[in-house]
């Protein structure tokens, strides 16, 4: 019982993931987009912690989560914000 | 099928954010846009490779005293991390490279661009 | 016409990992290849020959030291590239924006300043510890660089990169490869192979994945800085 509750956890957080992807792939501004895409790596961290990783999942929330988003933000803020 | 669709449904997710991502990256104009498609479609890769490693009831391959067997494969994780390290250098130089291009030509939507030749 | 092109592409690459996810081994399964092959002999005896508790280091840092090798070495040449791509060029004329003028916070600026030790002693925590529980020299030194550029952002560039000298900084952006030859030739003294660790968890062991963590986790910091930094230069 207790291994098909973490299986449904498993499951809504993919759903989550899913959601967050389209997110990213359909916001027009670029902003908002690299900010849903941090959510998408925090919520993979989850993911791989949750399956015994927490190594990876570490790295995914410093490197993902972190890094990636601010170098998205920092080009963002050197070009443009929207998406034509 | 529905049991194995359950049982599996790690892998079909990993496969539905690769297509997420790739038509991210086939689609979308804005080169940012693209690499941000490209992120994800490389997430869905390690998430798949992670999911290899998965045995059920294991836990983390440390062993501090007290921890018992069975332990979740240790390869994936460590190909993952040299992975996910690989990635965010590809991301920095692609943003470096786009920034650039918006310094010398002005816009980074892709249709421009291929129009100023 | 176009959009239409896209999903015929997309279904025709869904289909064979489709396919391919159907005839995978059960999710979880322990009779599976990847699980019964090189992993049993990590798991069983990761801890007496890597000298790590925590496997995954042992794996990263001993038995496929080469890789991470080959990584410190990706990223050291990403930096480089940055630096390089963006060296030189400059803001056509029409397009340069007015600086935007976000009014600073005296909040997030004391939070900020009351949190970046408690930070570095994180990530000096996620390095040192690195062997016996999750994380190691790469989590940590990005935890350290997402530090400095909180910093950057929060308080001042030039507070930032005073504690990364500029005299010094090239060879902290090197830090990584750089101990890794270290190690390697130490390997090659002491067993004859180039990144060749002594059977056993040693006190030598110990030192040495110990330098590699700590240079990789040095050299990890500062590369990201270094980038961010670059990246936000006005040209």
């Amino acid at each position: 019982m207790t291994l098909e509750m973490s299986r449904l956890f498993d499951a809504g957080l993919m759903v989550l993931l899913v959601l967050c992807a389209l997110a990213v792939v359909r916001t027009k501004d670029l902003l908002a987009a690299s900010i849903v895409f941090s959510a998408y790596s925090l919520v993979m961290c989850l993911v791989w912690d949750h399956r015994g990783a927490p190594d990876v999942a570490m790295t995914e929330a410093a490197v993902g989560a972190g890094v990636t988003t601010v170098l998205f933000l920092s080009a963002i803020s050197k070009t443009v914000r929207k998406e034509k | 099928m529905i049991g194995i669709l359950w049982d599996n449904f790690d892998y079909a997710v990993s496969v539905l954010l690769f297509l997420i991502g790739l038509y991210c990256v086939i689609a979308k104009n804005n080169l940012i846009k693209k690499f941000m498609g490209l992120n994800i479609m490389e997430t869905s890769v390690f998430a798949f490779i992670v999911a290899l490693g998965v045995v059920k009831g294991g836990s983390a391959p440390i062993m501090e005293p007290g921890a018992r067997p069975p332990f979740i494969n240790p390869i994936p994780q460590a190909l993952i991390l040299t992975g996910i390290v690989v990635a965010v250098s590809t991301t920095a130089l692609a943003l470096s490279l786009i920034v650039r291009v918006w310094r010398q030509c002005g816009t980074i939507e892709a249709d421009e661009l291929r129009e100023l030749e | 016409m176009k959009r239409a092109l896209v999903i015929v592409l997309l279904a025709i690459v869904a289909m064979p990992l489709l396919a391919a996810m159907a005839a995978m081994p059960r999710f979880g399964s322990a009779e599976q290849p990847a699980y019964t092959h090189v992993a049993k002999r990590y798991l069983e005896r990761g801890v007496e020959e890597a000298g790590a508790e925590n496997v995954v280091t042992g794996v990263i840092l001993n038995y496929r030291g080469f890789d991470t090798n080959g990584e410190v070495t990706v990223i050291f040449t990403a930096c480089a590239a940055v630096i390089a791509v963006l060296a030189g060029s400059r803001n056509r004329q029409d397009q340069r924006e007015a600086a935007s003028s976000v009014p600073e916070s005296l909040v997030v600026r004391y939070v900020v300043r009351l949190l970046a030790p408690f930070i570095a002693l994180f990530a000096l925590y996620v390095v040192l510890f690195g062997e016996v529980s999750p994380g190691g020299g790469f989590q940590g030194g990005t935890v350290f660089g997402a530090l400095l550029i909180v910093m950057t952002v929060a308080v001042s560039r030039n507070q930032a990169e005073r504690l990364l000298p500029l005299r010094i900084r090239p060879w902290l952006q090197i830090a990584g490869p750089l101990s890794f030859l270290a190690v390697g030739t130490a390997g090659v003294v002491l067993t004859g192979w180039y990144l060749g660790f002594p059977q056993g968890a040693t006190a030598a062991t110990r030192l040495m994945l110990m330098v590699l963590e700590f240079g990789i986790g040095v050299g990890g910091a500062t590369v990201i800085a270094s980038i961010f930094w670059r990246l936000g230069d006005e040209a």
